[in-house]
């Protein structure tokens, strides 16, 4: 049971039966559901599950109806990593007392929840699960804004970027702190396994996601989640915008093992100049007039500063 | 279906996603299952789509850039072949037919009330920009 799928090319990845279902209540061409569908199909595995609030959970478990085919769970905005960290001490209990009824299987246990609730709500809870040293996965679905109540800015929303509580207009460029580093954060926790992911690039996706499932302890995947509706952009445009975010390299992919190994897994043929992804986003297109221009400099600079850091992490293996 | 209210429940009563029992969920295909009236798979969304895509095999080369990446779990494909849309599921959204390799494209959106055989006898040549 607990051997890793073999995931050798789409072709055999698309044999997948699928665990999550359609006619959810997600927007049209929302992202989310694409990060979903290829971390459950990344294992055969078991999968004891749960979602915080924000869209994933609202649009996917509306009654009468459940989108999930695998035990799942939601309690609060802020505690789904610890309904499942909870589920994980009851299961490794009842093995050591010799009480499963099918001890041969190996569920893997999933936390999903936006970056409100991991960020900003769940921050807590999260750090004690990686602290606690829990046999579960965290994923956040980073869509850096809280969608499903409208789109206030919380602390994964980048600098410029307009959000419902940091708006653009005519004194403001809209949010003004940058995004906070929290793979560095949790990866500070002395976790096996930290990761970011971009679903556009689905095999570094599944490789990542079964590393995480293979290694014993708590593992931390950031996952960009372009949001039609917040980014505002066409439903039919989320793989471009991804492609966009991971070949400008705003969205850099790469993992980080026990906190001193870190890895880059994607190098852009062309990178492409970060102004390219701002400008094809609603959420960006006041810094396209004179006075703001400014930041669009900033914003290259930044994300240059962030690879070259990550660059020289990678060859001193700190 | 017929809804039951919050309060016509009993304490403890408990929702099921499929009937009966499935032993080896990942290894079942969705035809094999017996979904009961609770999963979302029995609902439609049909009715959110203004355009909806159509599939022509003809150019289709089997990559499956649009199974992985429909969000909606309606690209269906079985053993390595994409054999067609799940049409209740589908929202109509048109990242497959952006995902698609082909020239021309092997899914292409059409205003929801177009007619597939129609459509299917005009398909587009290919374009010989390329792209
Ligand atoms: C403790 C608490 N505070 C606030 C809310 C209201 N609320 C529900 S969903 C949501 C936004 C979720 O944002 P995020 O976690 O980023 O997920 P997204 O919807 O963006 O995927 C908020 C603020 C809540 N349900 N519980
Ligand atoms: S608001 Fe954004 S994250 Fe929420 S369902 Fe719509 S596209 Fe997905
Ligand atoms: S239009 Fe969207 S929902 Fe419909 S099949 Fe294509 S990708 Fe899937
Ligand atoms: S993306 Fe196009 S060519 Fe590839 S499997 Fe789908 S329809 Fe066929
Ligand atoms: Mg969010």
């Amino acid at each position: 049971m607990s051997e890793i799928k073999k995931v050798k090319n789409l072709k055999e990845f698309s044999t997948s039966a699928d665990r999550f279902e359609g006619a959810n209540l997600l927007c049209p061409g929302c992202a989310h559901s694409i990060i979903v569908r290829e971390v459950l199909n990344a294992t055969n595995n078991d999968l004891i599950l749960s979602a915080s609030t924000g869209c994933l959970e609202v649009c996917t478990a509306v009654y009468p109806y459940t989108s999930w085919d695998a035990s799942w769970i939601h309690i609060g905005f802020e505690n789904g990593s610890t309904a499942v960290a909870g589920a994980e001490t009851m299961y490794k209990a009842l093995k050591k007392k010799g009480r499963l009824k099918q001890p041969e299987r190996e569920p893997k246990f999933v936390s999903f929840a936006g970056d409100g609730a991991s960020y900003d709500i769940g921050f807590q809870w999260i750090s004690g699960c990686m602290e606690r040293g829990h046999n579960i996965m965290h994923v956040v679905l980073d869509n850096e804004v809280y969608a499903n109540t409208g789109g206030q800015r919380s602390s994964s929303t980048p600098i410029g970027s307009s959000a419902t509580t940091s708006p653009a207009g005519r004194v403001s460029y809209g949010e003004k702190k940058n995004k906070k580093d929290m793979i560095a954060i949790m990866a500070a926790h002395q976790i096996p396994y930290a990761a970011q992911v971009a679903p556009n690039k689905w095999k570094d996706m599944v490789k990542k996601i079964q590393h995480g499932m293979a290694v014993d302890g708590p593992v931390f995947i950031n996952a960009i989640s372009p949001c039609t509706t917040e980014w505002k952009f066409d439903p039919k445009d989320t793989m471009h915008i991804a492609d966009l975010a991971t070949d400008s390299l705003v969205f850099p992919l790469y993992e980080i093992i026990d906190n001193h190994e870190l890895n880059i897994t994607y190098r852009p043929k062309n990178v492409i100049p970060v102004e390219e992804y701002l400008a094809a986003q609603g959420r960006f297109k006041h810094l396209f007039k004179d006075e703001y221009k400014y930041l669009i400099k900033e914003w290259q600079e930044r994300v240059d500063e962030k690879w070259a850091y990550l660059n020289r992490r990678e060859e001193a293996r700190v | 279906m017929m809804k039951k209210g919050w309060d016509e429940f009993e304490i403890g009563a408990m929702l099921r996603t499929f009937d009966g029992k499935i032993d080896d969920i990942a290894g079942t295909l969705q035809e094999d299952r017996a979904y009961s009236e609770n999963s979302s798979f029995v609902a439609s969304v049909a009715d959110w789509r203004i355009n909806k895509p159509i599939f022509n095999k003809d150019f289709c080369i089997d990559c499956q850039f649009c199974w992985v990446y429909c969000p909606d779990i309606s690209i269906i494909s079985r053993d390595k072949k994409m054999i067609g849309i799940d049409m209740d599921h589908c929202k109509g959204c048109g990242i497959c037919v952006e995902v698609c390799p082909t020239n021309p494209k092997s899914l292409l959106m059409f205003p929801e009330k177009s007619d597939e055989e129609t459509e299917l006898a005009t398909w587009p040549a290919k374009n010989k920009e390329t792209k």
